[in-house]
């Protein structure tokens, strides 16, 4: 989060919008986002629609090492302007990547035009 | 709250929302990754780094750390000294201090709430100066702590450099047993380390924001 906070300024310039997507409640992502002062949205999705829409949400195996689904497992994903999904990486992000994919992406949009 | 669990439970999820202008195709594509080499001794007593880095290293005694693929910090010395446990130092240049800032004095109000955290150490700054690092503008914090439950301390000194369009840091970390004594010589490798650190090319946000450029963005 505090690398995507970092990153705003460049993601402004490829005209990207950062948006986190947490089933934590409203109250408690206020906190977080406060504590990280971070500056961009972060979605409260309590009912994880949006964690299964995008493959996030797991409640079959793997497991984690204990034995627990890990419900919402972290994975970022990169949507086009016109609403398809570019780009799915599990993990923390690696934010040199998502930048480098992110201008390719917008070079490609300008081609198009 | 825990930080660490509730970042783990977050899904970032990044829109690109294409623009709308003209074609710039072609540019010039980024540096791949160098591959790691030793320290290279110059004529002037400094070492070069990757061909990235002149500055001057501390004794031979100090382990050099190194970043292979991608990490908390871009490189660092570590020196174990004597006695009891935790009686070591480190210093590195990491080029993502703690923060998103890019305000020098909101980078270190913040990067203060977040050093040493998991460490348990109840850290406190003594001191925080604005300075000038190889013409960049900075700010030096100094900062002591202690954790009795673990019967260690800390003294850190910390520079907070503005480079370009982002802020990188170079941490100095001092550990003893809550007994031990402080010592000075550690700091003063560390500051020779600093104000003979020069960049000897372009690190990837300066690449990256000839390459925006370029392509008009």
């Amino acid at each position: 989060m505090e690398a995507h906070n970092r990153d705003l300024y460049l993601y402004k310039r490829l005209s990207t919008q950062v948006l986190g997507v947490s089933m934590d409640d409203p109250i408690t992502l206020k906190h977080f986002a406060e504590s990280l002062q971070l500056e961009f949205p972060i979605i409260s999705n309590v009912l994880p629609w949006m964690g299964m829409a995008y493959g996030a949400y797991r409640d079959k195996p793997p497991f984690l090492p204990d034995g627990t689904p890990n419900w919402f497992g972290r994975r970022t994903v990169i949507v086009d302007k016109k609403g398809i999904i570019r780009f799915i990486k599990d993990g923390s992000p690696d934010n040199k990547e998502i930048l480098k994919f992110l201008l390719n992406l917008e070079k490609e949009f300008r081609g198009k035009k | 709250m825990n930080h660490k669990t509730t970042l783990a439970r977050i899904l970032g999820t990044t829109v690109a929302l294409a623009a709308m202008i003209a074609l710039f195709a072609g540019c010039a594509a980024l540096q791949p990754a160098e591959k790691p080499k030793a320290l290279t001794p110059t004529d002037r007593g400094t070492v070069l780094f990757l061909d990235k880095y002149e500055f001057k290293r501390p004794p031979q005694n100090w382990a050099l750390m190194k970043n292979l693929e991608g990490g908390d910090f871009e490189l660092g010395f570590l020196v174990i000294e004597k006695g009891s446990f935790p009686s070591q130092t480190t210093f590195m240049f990491d080029e993502e201090p703690y923060g998103g800032s890019r305000d020098l004095e909101n980078r270190a109000k913040y990067y203060c709430t977040r050093f040493l955290f998991n460490t348990g150490i109840d850290l406190r700054v003594t001191k925080q100066e604005k300075v000038t690092l190889d013409g960049k503008e900075a700010i030096a914090l100094f900062m002591e702590g202690e954790n009795p439950n673990r019967d260690e301390k800390a003294k850190s000194k910390v520079y907070l450099v503005k480079k370009g369009n982002r802020i990188v840091s170079f941490v100095c970390t001092m550990w003893r047993p809550m007994n031990g004594t402080f010592a000075q010589e550690p700091f003063d490798y560390f500051e020779s380390f600093v104000q003979s650190f020069k960049f000897l090319k372009k690190d990837f946000y300066e690449n990256f924001e000839d390459e925006l450029k370029q392509a008009g963005l």
